[in-house]
């Protein structure tokens, strides 16, 4: 499929997209239970990432955010709703024509110890991806490889070769990853948690790189974090999810400067701040989050939201709406705070 | 839970990444090995020894052992070590003998004992008697000039009453692990039976193995249908006793070493099955599978890529005990009288008979072979365990 | 529960005193310096916040306080708690400290708890098992005040461990902790594998509990932005050292050891307002196994002298209640350059 390369070109889509995963409940509970319970992970969530920019997918547990990373790139299908990817969608693809257009989009994962397989060393791993979508260009491999190295920082490149993932420490795998992923010269590269196992000494190093890397190669990024402080850095947009649904997105300083959602503003409070002169003040929500097999009617956040309305919130869960210029947010009641 | 990691990881794996293990080839780290590894390279290197040796064995045998493992050689049930022969002459003869001319002599000897064979490398003509008391008779009353006797049985001659003397001891040879109940040189036993040991249990492990592998990674990849149907199939397999499923396949089969080792490897099958698709159900759900979907591969390249070389060190070990149970699978097998023809020499086959005559006090028939089994079991063990270890490229925190 | 209302922080007598503490492991590759030379003290009453990244050697220090490092370690130095080397102690003393008096709380609750028994069953076999005949007297009420007071329904008090949440589970780790009374809280990473609302929260309690109780609490954590929430003094460790001391607002705003100072530079702050890029620390943590020479940072740091890699400088007090393990503020025959002297 040819890349469009229109400006403000949407890569990726998200139309009422929902996950729901069955719960393996045994035989006797089925059938007394008459129906199958299922876990909501994502449950209706519309939103696009535009070519270029560094979207932004924040929540706590339960959130769904790691589902819907998944979901953008295929590697889960949807229950309901669809996903596009540059204008077309996946599922009409068939499995072998899917399996070429991943080298469009690559993923760089949270953990790289297990990440990476214990058994290949840095060559070997970076030459098969290099073996299903270039296997015309062997005799390249190689040299692209030490290209790939050098840019992410591991020099000289030719150390590193033929090392096992124990033989190197956690920020170098953690390069070898980022390496990976972008051997294939991507578009879409989903960053699910990348830094959150590094040393903090290290994440900054690893954060400048993706944000340099992002403009040498033209990347999209869908950034996935729990860390909103490290989301400050590298995102341009931000979308903030609980339990399953989207309740705000737009522009990330925006965002931070006017959260109109309860739930954005407790979650950016709650950050702690590295000074100490600045302690949080404010109460935190009551409660935790609840279970995603049944959650709460009406909106989500409403048994722990401190301005619900019974009658309304409670029953009625609130739709996306554009408050602010590129601010949208899922609340009844969000003009309060306007 | 969104917020995993732990950072602080004081583990030694951390600590461990930045010591250089730079350019150290293989045998580097086998020179290195013993500092690196400690006991693990021990008990490899021991292991690996044993087994070379019975390579060596099996590829030499025909060099190596002194004698026709089949051939009656010898008195039944020498011990180890015995098997010299005493020349006895008359008193008066005593001082003339020359042990350089004793060609063409007459020699007087026991019936069926190894004197016979010593004998008959000197001469031509011998006479042979009953017993020691008849073989001291004639000799005394000079039907014959000169007798062999067994070095063991020296207690046993009226030497004094007949006026005998022993001139010369520890002529012929021994026979460093004695003989079995036909008169079989123990050691050549062993020696060729190494050939039949390595045969049939190294072919019945790499049969089962190679099966059980394969429908194992199968099964554990594809679940589904598939799965259950393997699963169950192998179960059922499982739950048989191991000696009644190789009687039942030798019986169906015929006899013969390829069909002996296609029986004694069915039992084994499911075994690598189970530890296989166990294994793989356990990787399939790890990253670095996901990952490699992620990059595009295909389902048989993820298989053989990714899960099958880390299924591998589990295997190595379930191998290593394989070879020890077909080994002695087919040593009972032998002792129903189904395993391989009695004219090739075994160990399974020795230690099953060797257990009759234990009784009797000859513990060596089935010392020896037991012995030897359970070493090459043991090296197999100790060297399957200590490679998995050390093969495995995660170094374990202490 | 008998509240301690021992709140002075002017109390002259420490609660613990850690000196000259040597932690060795032995591992397959060669020994491993884990903590080396390390000296401070702990006043009651107080938050102390361990920073550190990977290597550091903050949860080893943690397990000492316990006396909880493996039997093959090799222990140097002496941790006095009332008066006597908990080092030192027997089985039976070993038994007593943990849980009475000085408690801990791991990083997964859920491996620390024992999910075939009740919440009421953990907090009363802790209970039996240091024969807290004293306190057994209406320990059931007690537990369900304590419960209450951080946060856990009376009714979830006969759930198992697998109901309750991460972060239900960490209080009950800390009211497993408080229900002797014990004076030290050690709290590794307790909060790494939870939410940022529920670590909130949990922050919101362990302050209380230090108000109400006078606990002191030792909390380990690679969390910079945490420490500076929490902490009444900050202890900064590289390598299995102490790289600096203080408190929390001296150490935030006049960092000392270079080290602290990239440290602090290099961490994300949410605060719109602040612009500036994240520092990149150049390098990475060294292998304890052959660490550098002299001061084990000097290969990192952007102020090294001639002298940081030949020899080690010491803990010194470079300001009032400030202590810092760099040559920059101390003097040696080796050493040309100037000290540089901390006006307050």
């Amino acid at each position: 499929m040819a890349k469009s390369t229109k400006k403000d070109n949407v890569l990726v889509e998200l139309k009422n997209v929902r996950k729901w995963f069955a719960v393996q409940s045994g035989l006797l509970e089925r059938l007394l239970a008459g129906r199958t319970d299922h876990v909501r992970a994502v449950d209706g969530v519309s939103f696009k990432i535009k070519q270029g920019e560094v979207f932004g997918l924040a929540g706590e547990s339960g959130s769904g955010k790691s589902t819907i990373g998944r979901l953008a790139l295929r590697l889960e299908e949807p229950t309901e709703g669809q996903v596009l990817f540059d204008g077309a969608d996946l599922s009409a693809l068939s499995s072998e024509e899917l399996r070429r257009e991943r080298r469009r989009m690559q993923v760089i994962f949270q953990d790289p110890m297990a990440a990476l397989n214990p058994r290949m060393s840095v060559g070997e791993a970076l030459r098969h991806p290099l073996r299903i979508h270039f296997p015309d260009q062997s005799k390249e491999h190689r040299q692209m490889i030490l290209d790939i190295l050098a840019r992410v920082g591991l020099t000289p490149p030719e150390n590193y070769y033929d090392k096992y993932p124990h033989q190197i420490s956690g920020g170098q795998r953690q390069r070898v990853v980022i390496a990976r992923a972008l051997i294939t010269k991507p578009d879409l590269v989903l960053a699910d948690e990348p830094i959150a196992m590094a040393d903090v000494s290290v994440r900054a190093q690893l954060l400048a790189l993706m944000n340099e890397l992002k403009d040498e190669f033209n990347l999209t990024y869908l950034f996935i974090t729990h860390d909103l402080a490290t989301a400050k850095y590298i995102c341009d947009r931000i979308g903030i999810m609980y339990l399953g649904k989207l309740v705000e997105v737009g522009d990330l300083k925006e965002v931070f400067t006017h959260p109109l959602h309860p739930y954005t503003q407790a979650l950016l409070a709650a950050v702690p701040v590295p000074n100490p002169h600045d302690r949080r003040t404010e109460p935190m929500p009551e409660g935790e989050i609840p279970n995603a097999i049944n959650p709460p009617s009406g909106c989500r956040f409403h048994p722990r939201c401190p301005v619900a309305r019974e009658g309304h919130c409670d029953v009625e869960s609130p739709k996306l709406r554009e408050l602010r210029p590129g601010h949208m947010v899922a609340c009844h009641y969000a003009e309060d705070y306007l | 839970m969104s917020k995993k990691g732990n950072n602080s990881i004081d583990t030694k794996e951390e600590l461990n990444t930045t010591l250089s293990e730079e350019g150290i080839g293989l045998l580097g780290r086998f020179l290195r090995g013993r500092i690196w590894y400690g006991a693990e390279w021990y008990f490899a290197v021991a292991g690996a020894t044993v087994l070379i040796a019975i390579l060596l064995m099996t590829l030499f045998a025909p060099v190596l052992a002194p004698y026709d493992p089949n051939g009656f050689v010898a008195a039944p049930f020498i011990p180890p070590g015995g098997g010299h022969q005493l020349l006895i002459v008359r008193d008066s003869d005593a001082n003339n003998v020359n042990i350089d001319s004793l060609d063409q002599q007459v020699f007087g000897v026991i019936r069926n004992k190894n004197g016979d064979k010593v004998a008959r490398e000197l001469t031509d003509s011998i006479t042979r008697y009953g017993d020691l008391d008849a073989l001291a008779l004639a000799l005394a009353a000079g039907e014959v000039d000169f007798a062999f006797v067994d070095e063991l049985d020296e207690s046993m001659i009226p030497l004094s009453v007949n006026n005998l003397t022993i001139v010369v001891r520890g002529m012929g040879t021994s026979f460093p692990l004695g003989t079995d109940n036909l008169g079989r040189d123990m050691v050549s036993r062993v020696i060729w039976g190494a050939r039949t040991v390595m045969s049939v249990a190294l072919l019945s492990a790499l049969f089962s193995s190679t099966v059980g592998i394969t429908l194992g990674l199968i099964s554990g990849f594809m679940s589904g249908l598939v799965d259950r149907v393997l699963s169950l199939t192998m179960d059922s397999l499982y739950s048989f006793p191991g000696l009644l499923l190789a009687i039942a396949m030798v019986a169906m089969l015929g006899p013969g070493m390829i069909n002996v080792a296609v029986a004694v490897s069915v039992i084994y099958i499911p075994t690598f099955f189970r530890v296989v698709r166990g294994q793989v159900l356990t990787i399939k759900e790890e990253l670095y599978v996901d990952a490699a979907r992620s990059l595009g591969a295909k389902s048989s390249s993820i298989l053989l890529e990714y899960i099958l070389p880390n299924v591998i060190p589990s295997i190595v070990v379930v191998f290593s005990i394989n070879i020890a149970d077909a080994i002695l699978t087919e040593a009972g097998l032998s002792f129903i009288g189904l395993g391989l023809p009695p004219d090739i020499p075994d160990w399974g086959y020795d230690l099953s008979k060797g257990h009759s005559f234990l009784v009797a006090g000859h513990w060596w028939l089935i010392t020896v072979p037991g012995v030897l089994i359970t070493l090459v079991s043991l090296s197999f063990s100790m060297l399957g365990e200590s490679l998995s270890e050390i093969l495995n490229p995660r170094l374990s925190d202490q | 529960m008998a509240t301690q209302k021992n709140k002075s922080k002017a109390n002259e007598n420490p609660l613990m005193q850690i000196e000259g503490l040597h932690v060795r492991y032995n591992t397959r590759i060669g020994q491993v310096s884990a903590i080396d030379n390390v000296t401070f003290e702990i006043e009651p009453g107080e938050i102390l916040g361990l920073v550190g990244e990977s290597g550091s050697g903050k949860s080893t220090l943690g397990k000492a306080l316990l006396n909880m490092l493996p039997s093959s370690a090799g222990v140097d130095g002496k941790i006095i708690l009332d008066n006597e080397n908990i080092l030192d102690l027997d089985y039976e003393g070993i038994r007593d400290l943990r849980g009475r008096r000085v408690s801990m709380i791991f990083q997964d609750p859920m491996t620390s708890l024992n999910p075939v028994q009740r919440i009421n069953q953990h907090l009363l076999e802790t209970l039996d098992v240091h024969k807290a005949e004293d306190i057994k007297e209406n320990a059931i009420s007690r537990i369900k005040e304590l419960l209450e007071r951080l946060g856990i329904q009376k009714e979830r008090i006969e759930d198992y461990p697998h109901q309750l949440s991460g972060g239900m589970r960490q209080r009950v780790m800390i009211g497993l902790g408080l229900v002797l009374n014990a004076n030290l809280i050690v709290a590794d990473e307790a909060t790494t594998s939870l939410d940022v609302i529920v670590e909130a929260k949990l922050l919101d309690q362990l302050r209380e509990i230090q108000k109400e109780y006078g606990v002191s609490i030792i909390v380990i954590t690679h969390n910079i932005a945490l420490i500076a929430e929490l902490a009444d003094r900050v202890a900064v460790m590289y390598a299995g050292r102490l790289a600096e001391l203080g408190a929390v607002e001296d150490i935030f705003d006049r960092p000392l050891h270079p080290y602290s100072q990239g440290l602090l530079k290099s961490v994300p702050n949410i605060q719109i307002d602040d612009e500036e890029e994240l520092y990149r620390m150049p390098g990475e943590t060294p292998s304890l196994i052959d660490p550098p020479k002299g001061c084990r940072f000097h290969p990192r740091c952007p102020e090294a002298m001639p002298i940081c890699a030949e020899i080690e400088p010491s803990f010194e007090e470079a300001r009032p209640k400030q202590w810092v393990n760099c040559w920059l503020y101390q003097d040696h025959t080796d050493k040309p350059e100037q000290r540089i002297v901390v006006k307050d």
